[in-house]
């Protein structure tokens, strides 16, 4: 395992900002830390990066313990955390050349880890303009590239893509796809359930300072999830006299729109369109939704993951 | 102010004492006028009083006595404070202390002791050019690096790579000391080029005092930097900081225009005896064994002040 985390807890005065937690990481897998803010994920990020220190518990990062080689564990790291942490009157090249030199590279070794960011994380058209003059998603790509210039073998995310449209979303979520796929081993905070879901091979859902569940994102949806829903809209001044009709199913009404569960969806929707039409009512939407991680994290803490979520 | 008794008698005692109570300078006795001299032109004292031999005799017998006077002449403003003072003084003295009857005055007779020539206003003012950025650019600077870092965020990058905090803060002082530096070097060939000051440029003293100034400010600023609650907190406590010191250290104008407290304030500003240093080395010609004094305050508080900054920007990272 290259990241090993057992029984930690960290206090900020009487608040315990984690919580007992404990889980492991693969090496060459994308693990996700998702939660509403305020759940612990970067406490626990920061303390992983030491960052921070720690009140008990135990972790070891590429088989290094925190406590004892933190210089080992920093050097095994690369940590890009939300803010743009570049220099902004340095060109990107130069902003590279600072972080390379935190991690003592030699210039050939740099030379090709400026290559590589060139070509897998596309900063090449921009890396000698400064960074005052790039656009939100050039900047926030050439703080990944800056984070891993060292070339270290695990990469911790910290909400990598708040803030972000959502096309720029879809492309930082393929770079770091691709890290996968040059060995790396990324640990990612979210509190983006479509983020987690997306790129993650196993999340671990966190909510008070503790994981509340862990796994895949397939399993935690079909074991916690609940089943399928059939989401219904149909005219408001018909959205009674519809739940009425549906009341043999199991309805409930969110956003205006009235959710049907059923464990063979294909089926109960024929019928339920059947019947509404019967009766005079036509839907505007019908459609079978899949359970996510909000339903997930819903089952689980009782409330939603994000207002942006 | 050094006094050279040679009268040695009551009315002599009596104008001693009297001087010492009004506290306008701090008086130091010497026995021989050679002495007094020496300590002189050691840059030690600003002037020399000597009571002459029949200085009791004279007013006792209601003759008109003479002082004399002896103004280190390098910084004028000084001089003439000096010189009024005493003047002053020995009216108010003669008013009041010796019988009013008496028809003759004491009179001053002041001499000017000038170890260079043609020292004036702009001879004056270099050094303490010289002194602004010891006190302004690396206390500002040290304060504005570490909380630069702070506010950009960039201090997180740092400290998740494996570089100690000690390391980081050496790289700060370094780099402030080299923007220290290069101000330092600007205002020197300003003030040469600008105002062709005739001083004593001897750059193996001066590089020791003007690195010992500017640790003593880096040290400063950093202190405020880890004080600091918020960034512009600590770059304005600063800069708030710097102007008010300036005041106490001497660096535009004589420390004794300073009422005695702010001067005994002064001494235990390490910049007071950077601004000393640099005019004693640039106007007074001062040796190595004349700055002993200077430098090793400067080192003892550099040490100090640096060694309680370590000690704040640990726990202040650790945070």
């Amino acid at each position: 395992m290259i990241i090993e985390v057992e029984d930690l807890v960290k206090h900020y005065g009487e608040v315990k900002a984690v919580d007992g937690v404990s889980f492991v990481v693969k090496e060459g897998e994308i693990f996700g830390l998702l939660g509403p803010n305020g759940a612990g994920k970067t406490t626990l990020m920061e303390i992983l990066c030491c960052l921070r220190r720690f009140d008990s518990g135990k972790a070891t990062v590429y088989g290094f313990d925190l406590a004892k080689d933190s210089l080992k564990v920093r050097a095994s790291i690369g940590f890009c955390p939300q803010e743009t942490l570049l220099y902004d009157l340095l060109s990107v090249r130069e902003n590279f050349a600072f972080s390379a030199s935190l991690y003592s590279l030699d210039s050939k070794k740099f030379n090709e880890r400026v290559e590589f960011s060139s070509k897998v994380l596309g900063v090449g058209e921009f890396l000698n303009r400064r960074v005052q003059q790039l656009s939100g998603g050039m900047k926030r790509r050439a703080n990944l590239a800056a984070s891993i210039i060292h070339d270290p073998p695990i990469v911790i995310l910290d909400e990598p893509t708040v803030g972000f449209d959502p096309n720029i979303k879809r492309e930082f979520w393929e770079l770091i796809k691709n890290l996968k796929h040059y060995s790396k081993t990324v640990l990612l905070s979210t509190h983006d359930m479509y983020e987690a879901d997306e790129i993650c091979d196993r999340v671990a859902i966190m909510n008070e300072g503790k994981i509340v569940a862990l796994d895949k994102p397939y399993a935690l949806k079909k074991t916690i999830g609940g089943d399928d829903a059939i989401h219904i809209r149909v005219k408001d001044s018909q959205t009674k006299k519809a739940i009425t009709i549906l009341k043999e199913y199991k309805t409930t009404v969110i956003d205006s729109e009235i959710q049907v569960s059923a464990k063979n969806p294909w089926e109960v929707m024929a019928e339920v369109s059947n019947k509404l039409v019967s009766q005079g009512i036509l839907t505007e939407k019908i459609e079978i939704v899949e359970p996510t991680l909000e339903d997930v994290f819903i089952k689980l803490a009782g409330r939603k993951l994000a207002e942006e979520s | 102010m050094g006094i050279v008794n040679e009268d040695g008698q009551s009315r002599s005692e009596i104008a001693i004492s009297w001087l010492n109570a009004t506290g306008f300078l701090t008086l130091k006795n010497f026995a021989q006028r050679t002495d007094a001299l020496k300590e002189l032109n050691a840059t030690n004292l600003n002037a020399v009083l000597i009571l002459p031999e029949n200085f009791t005799q004279n007013l006792d017998y209601g003759v008109q006595t003479n002082v004399s006077l002896i103004i280190d002449g390098t910084n004028p403003d000084v001089a003439r404070l000096v010189d009024d003072g005493i003047r002053t003084l020995f009216a108010e003295f003669y008013k009041t202390i010796i019988n009013q009857n008496y028809t003759e005055p004491i009179m001053v007779n002041t001499e000017t002791a000038v170890v260079r020539e043609a020292i004036g206003y702009k001879e004056n003012i270099v050094p303490g050019m010289l002194t602004y950025p010891l006190l302004f650019s690396s206390m500002v600077v040290s304060t504005g690096a570490i909380v630069f870092e702070r506010e950009k965020g960039t201090l997180k990058k740092i400290r998740a790579s494996p570089i100690r905090p000690i390391n980081m803060l050496f790289g700060k002082t370094l780099a402030a000391l080299f923007q220290t530096a290069i101000s330092i070097i600007v205002m020197s060939v300003l003030a040469l080029f600008l105002l062709g000051p005739k001083l004593n440029w001897n750059v193996p003293l001066l590089i020791p005092i003007f690195f010992l100034g500017s640790m003593n400010g880096i040290a400063l600023g950093l202190i405020i930097s880890c004080i600091g609650r918020a960034p512009q907190e600590a770059s304005n406590a600063a800069t708030t900081i710097a102007v008010v010191l300036q005041f106490f250290t001497g660096m535009y104008f004589p420390i004794e225009y300073l009422p005695v407290y702010m001067q005994q304030i002064g001494q235990f500003i390490p910049m007071t005896y950077a601004a000393q240093a640099l005019r004693n080395i640039m106007i007074r010609n001062a040796t190595l064994s004349d700055l002993v004094v200077p430098m090793a305050t400067l080192t003892v508080s550099a040490l100090i002040l640096y060694g309680i900054g370590v000690v704040l920007y640990k726990r202040w990272v650790e945070k």
